[in-house]
């Protein structure tokens, strides 16, 4: 089974603890991932850190493996054009909906295991007050 | 642990606020297509993963395996078609097309992804899901009313919540199952009901309780047929009731937004399937469940669950026979707990019950709490209740 790369997309730069969680989270599903950190090639100059890290991940990927890596908006690069690929921005990431939907998608595509829970924690808080709002629940 | 979704997972294509106004944002210039209200009921309940593992109204491979084995090509259960049908004056619409979903009023509730657009033979669509082809029952009369194209495709819905009917009442199946947990509930029972409460129901629900940790009373406030109680009219009788002769913690009332289809057994378990992704782990089925009319035997919608394992439901059926309050036993029973005959049971048709409502007469207290009788005689007073 081929992998993915998944690249988050931040105009400075993604925020290490972003991938970080993201890649906890996968693997907490039980898939396969490796968060690809950016100091992992930082003694490259600039567009030739992209490429090799771009050479990186596509080699994970395709043994399976869910590669996290961050990427800067508006490059214009995105390697890996034989495997699937996706981009998504930390704002994105961070949209609990969003989030479901990635995760889902990487459920349906035999990445990770099905959910363990059947609401998103991020939302089941929203939920909890909502509820209590409502009356359902006490305060 | 509550029970798991239909299918493993919650569906959830339901949007609102900014992300609803950049998809309706996105469907100017696009084609549009007429929900009806059955639909515009279905879509919601797709989009909030009620109907979950559906994702849209169905294509011509799910359509016939459902009506034909009750089964998702997929492979889950699911005893009836949930279908967009095309509308005269809607405009013609190919696989690949996006299109946006409105009422007749040109309000957009979602949008398609169509997928497929194909012809249903609808007098057997009739005939395998509803039993029968007799214009006379709803269902029948529904499917006759249209032209015999459906097109199927995944969907999104909108969310606005400033239209919905209870507001306060409406909860999806992630927020039934938040309340649940919250609640400390591990297993529940759902209630469905298109009717008021009488004493009859409120013995089964408390009857189902005892075995469960809590329970979910669940009016359909979708489209029902001319002739039944209106919603307001049922929720106004739940809400009194609720007040003083149920546990506050161990009951949650939510309504629950589907269209009426009146198809008897196989909606029984539909409704089943609906509660189990609401969290339910067990739900009551009477007799004549949805049924109209003398369509259906009086266990039919009981009888059927033995079709399937119990394992591909998900979700246990309790089955409950006609209540009354027995004047020798001196409480509410069943022909299944009561040992006496017919003469010492408390017992009114529907049609009797009417006459009495719409006299001003209460009915016995056996029969109807007074506080409830209160409620449908007025309602009856002002023309509410039809």
């Amino acid at each position: 089974m081929k992998g993915l790369v998944i690249w988050i997309l931040a105009d400075e730069g993604s925020d290490e603890a972003v991938l970080d969680e993201l890649g906890t989270e996968i693997k907490d599903r039980g898939g396969r991932v490796e968060v690809f950190h950016s100091e992992a090639v930082e003694s490259l100059g600039m567009e030739e850190n992209y490429r090799a890290k771009a050479v990186a991940c596509a080699m994970l990927a395709s043994h399976g493996v869910v590669v996290i890596a961050s990427g800067r908006s508006g490059s214009g690069i995105v390697p890996g054009e034989k495997l699937a690929v996706r981009e998504v921005s930390e704002e994105q990431l961070r949209d609990g909906r969003v989030r479901t939907g990635f995760m889902r998608d990487l459920e349906l595509a035999g990445l990770v295991p099905p959910p363990k829970y059947d609401v998103h924690p991020d939302e089941e808080k929203e939920i909890l007050k909502r509820l209590q709002d409502l009356g359902y629940l006490e305060e | 642990m509550l029970v798991p979704p239909h299918g493993g997972r919650l569906v959830d294509r339901q949007y609102e606020g900014r992300e609803a106004d950049e998809i309706i944002a996105g469907l100017q210039g696009l084609k549009s297509l007429t929900l009806n209200a059955r639909e515009k009921n279905d879509l919601e309940m797709i989009g909030n993963g009620a109907m979950s593992p559906l994702e849209g109204f169905m294509c011509r491979d799910d359509y016939e395996s459902v009506v034909d084995l009750m089964h998702l090509v997929s492979g889950p259960v699911w005893s009836l078609p949930v279908v967009f049908a095309r509308k005269v004056g809607d405009p013609e619409v190919r696989p690949g097309e996006h299109v946006a979903l409105a009422d007749a009023s040109g309000t957009i509730w979602g949008d398609m992804a169509v997928e497929d657009v194909f012809n249903a033979d609808l007098a057997s669509e009739a005939d395998r899901t509803l039993g029968t082809t007799d214009i006379s029952h709803p269902g029948v009369a529904y499917l006759d009313s249209l032209d015999g194209t459906y097109i199927g495709g995944k969907v999104r819905s909108i969310r606005r919540r400033d239209t919905e009917s209870f507001p306060n009442y409406r909860l999806d199946p992630k927020e039934t199952r938040v309340l649940f947990r919250a609640r400390g509930w591990k297993t529940a029972v759902a209630f469905q009901t298109r009717n008021p409460i009488h004493r009859a129901h409120e013995y089964i629900q408390k009857c189902a309780l005892e075995i469960v940790d809590g329970l979910l009373l669940h009016p359909l406030v979708g489209e029902t047929q001319e002739g039944d109680i209106p919603a307001d009219v049922r929720m106004r009788c739940y809400e009194e009731i609720l007040k003083d002769y149920y546990p506050s913690t161990r009951v949650a009332m939510s309504v629950f937004p589907a269209a009426m289809r009146y198809a008897g057994p196989r909606e029984a378990v539909f409704h089943a399937l609906l509660r189990k992704n609401y969290g339910c782990s067990h739900f009551i089925v009477g007799r004549d469940h949805a049924g109209v009319g003398n369509f259906y035997g009086t266990y039919d919608a009981q009888l059927i669950f033995d079709g399937f394992d119990p394992d591909e439901l998900g979700i246990t059926p309790l089955r409950f026979e006609h209540a009354f309050f027995c004047r020798k036993c001196g409480g509410m029973a069943t022909l299944k707990t009561c040992a006496h005959d017919s003469s010492h049971h408390v017992f009114l048709a529907g049609r009797k019950v009417r006459e009495m409502l719409g006299e001003g007469v209460m009915p016995p207290p056996e029969f109807t709490r007074p506080e409830i009788a209160q409620i449908l005689i007025e309602a009856a007073r002002k023309g509410e209740d039809r």
